[in-house]
């Protein structure tokens, strides 16, 4: 899917998309993460972090022609509304 | 066509020289395949093995998440790309352990089903097969599930490896009772215990590391990586104290020369070098994690533990043990 033609992307979706890709690398259920849990309450180590990020811009590289998360940003995500903060400012969706 | 191991020529103390001289010793004495992964005009001379070349190396300070994303040419990354495109059967590395497990896992891929990778350090047992530990230092933080996975991945390897029907497996407290230990370890006491596809055998002590009564250890990564460094350290004392208590005067020294006929077989059991590294368990590949200090021993040793395993169909047999439900 290219970035042209991708149904885009709301906030609600992002939500989604994070919550799925923290579940399936933290062996858990999307319904078990919520909106504004921090990644150390989930027991989401640095490592799963970077593993979030690189899922994400796997996953949004069609939204976005060479969507990236920028390494130094890294610090200030520490809970699911963060990363979904951050991915809905660098889409500039609503 | 056999696929060549994947050596990170660029990590370790002694790397390259004592790297590539390994991987020499590999192919000649052992017959196997063998691609150098690193910077080429750091490698030198590859004494006639293939290279594939990167121009990036991690090095043992670099952060070990941030370093596979900062450096995507280096010759760790690289290497488990290799693993992850069917180019390579499996990769070795004595770098940076964190960015080697971070490259496997990351490049690699988890298994499906395991909530973490291990460390599975095999333990000298004199006179019998060794003891495995794990997990020896990737996960400091752990759940009770998280160590049920890492005993049934241990028990894979050690069944694959040294052919141990049912590997008994004990867990590290500080008693032999039930009731003993930190919340972990009692959490995690009653759950191996109703793991059936587990011969679990109940709670180890310190004291049982070596020699030991179990096939494999389980604990938490901090642990299991203290109670590791403690006994090298242990170790290396004792020998270094009995060389030197040797070398006292000439009657010591003449009795040294019975005493080290025997003592030197026990002391060559014991040294690191002879194991061939470490594994890491769970990721969707073969990953043997060498010494810091590997030499050319070591080195060919690893390689050698990398194609034995993947001969084995152990990581086959590790989904399995994860997800039997999903068994091919």
């Amino acid at each position: 899917m290219s970035a042209d033609t991708a149904t885009p992307l709301d906030r609600a979706a992002i939500l989604v998309l994070v919550r799925d890709q923290l579940a399936e690398i933290l062996e858990s259920s999307p319904s078990d993460i919520a909106e504004d849990a921090s990644f150390e309450d989930l027991g989401a180590d640095s490592l799963a972090l970077i593993e979030l990020v690189e899922a994400l811009e796997e996953h949004l590289a069609s939204y976005s022609a060479g969507f990236h998360i920028d390494d130094e940003d890294l610090e200030g995500l520490v809970s699911v509304r963060d990363a979904v903060d951050y991915v809905a400012v660098k889409l500039q969706v609503a | 066509m056999t696929l060549p191991i994947a050596l990170d020529a660029m990590g370790g103390d002694f790397a390259p020289g004592e790297i590539v001289a390994g991987a020499r010793r590999a192919v000649d004495e052992l017959g196997l395949k063998v691609i150098l992964v690193g910077v080429p005009e750091l490698i030198g001379d590859p004494l006639g093995l293939e290279v594939f070349a990167c121009s990036e190396v991690i090095a043992m300070d670099d952060d070990p998440g941030l370093s596979v994303r900062k450096k995507k040419d280096s010759s760790l990354v690289r290497a488990a790309e290799l693993v992850r495109d069917a180019k390579a059967s499996a990769m070795v590395s004595a770098g940076n352990t964190g960015a080697t497990m971070a490259s496997a896992l990351l490049r690699m891929g988890r298994l499906p089903g395991v909530v973490r990778p291990c460390i599975a350090t095999p333990i000298p047992n004199p006179g019998g097969t060794p003891t495995v530990l794990v997990d020896a230092g990737a996960n400091s933080e752990c759940t009770p599930e998280m160590l049920v996975q890492f005993a049934l991945m241990a028990s894979v390897f050690v069944e694959t490896h040294y052919g141990v029907t049912s590997p008994k497996v004990g867990l590290l407290s500080i008693g032999e009772e039930s009731s003993k230990g930190t919340p972990l370890v009692k959490a995690s006491h009653e759950l191996l215990v109703a793991t059936s596809a587990l011969n679990f055998v109940g709670n180890v002590e310190g004291r049982d590391l070596i020699p030991s009564s179990v096939d494999v250890v389980v604990t938490d990564g901090f642990t299991g990586n203290v109670a590791l460094k403690t006994l090298e350290g242990a170790l290396k004392f004792v020998f270094s104290a009995v060389i030197s208590a040797i070398g006292t005067n000439d009657a010591t020294k003449a009795a040294g020369d019975v005493l080290l006929e025997y003592l030197l077989p026990v002391a060559n059991e014991l040294t690191p070098e002879r194991q061939g590294g470490a594994m890491l368990l769970g990721v969707d590949g073969i990953c043997v994690i060498s010494h810091g200090s590997s030499n050319a021993t070591a080195t060919m040793n690893a390689l050698r533990v990398a194609a034995e395993v993947d001969a084995a169909g152990m990581v086959q047999k590790l989904k399995t043990a994860i997800r039997p439900d999903q068994a091919a």
